[in-house]
């Protein structure tokens, strides 16, 4: 029972930085403007939390400067992509190389390392853990009682965007904004705030993701496996789940079980099996999410405005 | 009392001058049409009013006071409404949700949901007009859609509504369902602004009427002063046939013909059933009928869009087993279709390269592959004079043209192409005055030239005044045949409602 309770709470690790990033994927996109830079705002995040956190000796202020590179990084894609009208998968994949190149480049200057950071406060560690003893015990349960932040995190902000998207005024104008701005604009919606608000919405939550990779069960930060392709999963989240946030969360949900199914493979490898290199086994979960997309889209459909630049007649 | 006035209104677009010192004052609670072929500047003059251009100079007055409007914002401050030609809606929401958008009941920032349906439910019983606030508007007909339009702006309290050609995608059940709601409105004390290039519509439901030819108003007649002729003359500028007196020539050999289609449409239901018919070359077939009769199934059969259950489609005599766009037009058939943005035209491409489209794989266009852009600019240029297309701009995209010469655009393709079957769907829907007479004289002179065609249109005027022969469909089946002289307009409506039979005895 306690390997079970072991298991979920791995996975939930797993997951949400794949949810968060996912969530925000999920805003803005409903707003009809696609952010394929989720992987790359959550590289910088995640640098940036480490570097703060270390400036600071303390993991809630790394969060708070993730978050902030996230607002600043978010408003260079609402700026091109809203402001300009400019392409948004090019403005995406700008910032996609751009964070890889910068990072190292900051890695070596501020830390004086290649490769990785030095260990810094975070979330993980036994006394920042949110501790739940009480469920300790009970099956299933029992893996959310010695979880971190961000796995609360990502799913309070699941129910939250929910609410927001489909109980709010400014959820209804969003979505309305990402279905037919014109539509929009001529009842009075203000298209363009809209869509700067949501964006910049959606890298906060990439940003929160991208924190949980170096601040959650990490300590520093890995230049090779930041943020890893899991970005473009999160993308992946959010088709497979229907730009719904509760679809995001199944999606993550069963992408990270993949990770998880991956190490229990791994470790319980025999004969033969033990023999298969363990690149194959890493790249498990990614063939799943190339096959739950096969599977799915097509019969996925987003917002009708989704990628399609918004300018005023004049 | 004057509810709204426009004066000296100038709009100039980079290539054209859309609206050359109007001045128009319209009257509270009546019924005002603004007529013109496409492009004359009608459209422009009324987006202008809503706030969605900005005109280069002008005065717009509302209710005697003159006012600056800027954005759409403005306009419905001022009890300005506008139903939109391609309607303002969005699919996935329900009804409610489109109609309150901007404007949302609220208790804090959640959004009151409930409340927002008993506001609609108030405003659609006290107009009249029948609506499920909760169905979502993708399911919901054209004629409702524009029911939820029409809430959508009286809501916000409007009192002078601007419709922009409001039949253009109406049945005509649905128009005369939407002329009873403007009565009601006018009753109301409502002011109503009609755009339209439909002369019998504007007969039917206006008080007064403004001609817009080229950017310029023409003149304001009273409705019981005028008709249809006087209308298209101001239009036009010049007389109009619409009238074409019957080549008679003798029809020939059989070009098309099917026997006993029985289609299913998308929906799986039988949409055609046991139809046969044949089109002679020299001959134009009509097939009459009520939208949704199996025209669709009929068109997109004999394309290879939806595979006939049973039947044949023979061409020149030969029964086309595997039918496919490609197969029925080496084999000699032309297309001239319903929806010209969907099916007629690559919009965002040039007219050139439209226009060379289902030859350009062939020799001059392109050689192994390789475009010849001297050719393709060649035949394109001698293209859009010889069709009259405006602009005759080759470089121009088709989605910048208007209606009328995008029509033209198609014509130029189709007829380039080379065919002794031509397949006209709805040739002339949409279309203004001026391009209709010209698709009229243009299928006139095919068939002189020995082409046969099967023309399918809702509107019977055109059926009666250019076939030979006339089919009715109704219900997916033939329910008559009868020669143009032989019938009346009466005869042929019973017949498209099913009230009548009249086959040929073969």
């Amino acid at each position: 029972m306690q390997l079970l309770n072991l298991a979920i709470a791995m996975m939930l690790d797993f997951a949400a930085p794949i949810l968060l990033a996912s969530l925000g994927g999920v805003i803005s996109e409903s707003s009809g403007v696609v952010n394929i830079a989720l992987e790359g705002i959550m590289r910088f995040s995640a640098f940036f939390g480490v570097w703060g956190s270390a400036v600071a000796k303390n993991q809630w202020v790394g969060l708070l400067w993730g978050i902030g590179i996230g607002i600043v990084v978010g408003a260079f894609h609402a700026y091109i992509t809203v402001k300009w009208a400019g392409d948004q998968i090019v403005s995406g994949v700008a910032i996609n190389v751009v964070s890889l190149g910068i990072i190292t480049y900051f890695l070596e200057l501020i830390f004086k390392t290649t490769g990785y950071s030095p260990s810094v406060p975070y979330f993980g560690s036994a006394a920042n853990r949110i501790s739940l003893t009480f469920l300790s015990k009970i099956p299933v349960l029992g893996a959310f009682s010695r979880l971190t932040i961000f796995v609360w995190l990502s799913l309070l902000l699941t129910g939250g965007l929910h609410f927001l998207l489909y109980h709010t005024v400014l959820g209804l104008r969003i979505r309305s904004v990402g279905e037919n701005p014109t539509a929009a604009e001529t009842l009075g919606v203000n298209v363009f705030k809209i869509k700067w608000f949501a964006v910049i919405m959606g890298s906060v939550f990439a940003a929160i993701g991208g924190a949980a990779l170096s601040l959650g069960t990490m300590a520093s930060f890995n230049n090779t496996g930041v943020a890893g392709g899991k970005g473009f999963i999160a993308l992946a989240a959010m088709i497979f789940g229907k730009w719904t946030p509760f679809g995001a969360m199944l999606a993550a949900f069963l992408f990270a079980s993949a990770q998880v199914l991956q190490f229990i493979l791994q470790a319980t490898a025999r004969g033969i099996a033990s023999q298969i290199p363990s690149g194959f086994y890493s790249a498990l979960p990614y063939f799943l999410t190339i096959g739950a997309l096969v599977g799915v889209v097509g019969k996925a459909v987003g917002p009708a405005a989704d990628g399609i630049p918004y300018k005023k007649e004049s | 009392m004057e509810a709204l006035g426009v004066r000296n209104i100038v709009k100039q677009f980079p290539n054209v001058l859309a609206n050359d010192k109007v001045t128009l004052s319209i009257e509270k609670g009546e019924i005002f049409a603004l007529v013109g072929e496409n492009g004359a500047g009608k459209s422009t003059l009324m987006k202008i009013v809503y706030g969605l251009y900005t005109p280069n100079s002008g005065e717009i007055y509302v209710f005697g006071k003159k006012e600056d409007i800027k954005t759409p914002q403005d306009s419905i401050k001022l009890k300005i409404g506008m139903v939109h030609q391609e309607f303002m809606l969005i699919p996935r929401f329900t009804v409610t949700q489109n109609i309150v958008l901007g404007d949302e009941p609220h208790k804090g920032f959640v959004f009151d949901y409930l409340r927002a349906i008993s506001e609609v439910r108030e405003i659609s019983d006290k107009f009249g007009l029948k609506i499920d606030p909760t169905e979502k508007v993708e399911n919901l007909p054209v004629g409702i859609q524009q029911r939820v339009e029409i809430l959508k702006i009286l809501r916000r309290g409007a009192e002078i509504l601007i419709f922009d050609e409001p039949t253009a995608v109406l049945t005509p059940e649905e128009t005369s369902e939407l002329f009873k709601t403007l009565n009601a409105l006018k009753q109301d004390g409502k002011t109503i602004i009609f755009i339209s290039h439909k002369l019998n519509e504007v007969m039917e439901i206006a008080d007064r009427i403004g001609v817009m030819r080229r950017g310029e108003l023409q003149g304001i007649v009273n409705k019981s002063e005028t008709n249809e002729r006087e209308l298209a003359r101001m239009m036009v500028g010049r007389d109009v046939v619409l009238e074409l007196p019957k080549a008679n020539v003798k029809a020939g050999d059989e070009v098309f013909s099917v026997s006993n289609l029985n289609v299913k449409n998308t929906k799986g239901i039988l949409g055609l059933k046991g139809v046969s018919f044949s089109v002679h070359a020299r001959e134009i077939v009509g097939i009459a009928g009520v939208e949704g009769n199996g025209q669709a199934e009929l068109v997109n059969a004999i394309l290879g869009f939806l595979k006939p259950t049973s039947g044949k489609i023979s061409i020149n005599g030969k029964e086309i087993k595997l039918i496919t766009p490609y197969n029925m037009r080496t084999r000699g058939m032309s297309y001239i279709p319903e929806d010209r943005k969907r099916r007629g035209l690559v919009l965002p491409f040039r007219a050139r390269e439209n226009i060379i489209m289902g030859q350009h794989t062939l020799y001059p266009f392109s050689n192994r592959g390789i475009l010849n852009d001297k050719e393709i600019d060649a035949f394109a240029t001698k293209k859009l004079q010889e069709f009259d297309v405006r602009p005759p701009d080759i470089y121009s995209k088709a989605e910048s043209f208007s209606g009328g010469n995008q029509q033209k655009i198609i014509l130029a393709k189709e007829m380039s192409l080379k065919h002794n079957f031509l397949l006209a769907s709805q040739p002339t829907r949409g279309l203004d005055i001026g391009a209709t007479e010209f698709v009229y004289k243009m299928l006139v002179e095919e068939k002189k030239k020995g082409i046969g065609i099967l023309l399918i249109s809702l509107e019977l005027s055109e059926i009666m005044g250019l076939s030979d022969r006339i089919l009715v469909l109704y219900n997916g089946e033939i329910v008559g045949e009868v020669t143009p002289e032989e019938t009346t307009e009466e005869e042929l409506g019973l017949m498209m409602l099913g009230l009548k039979r009249k086959e040929r005895v073969q």
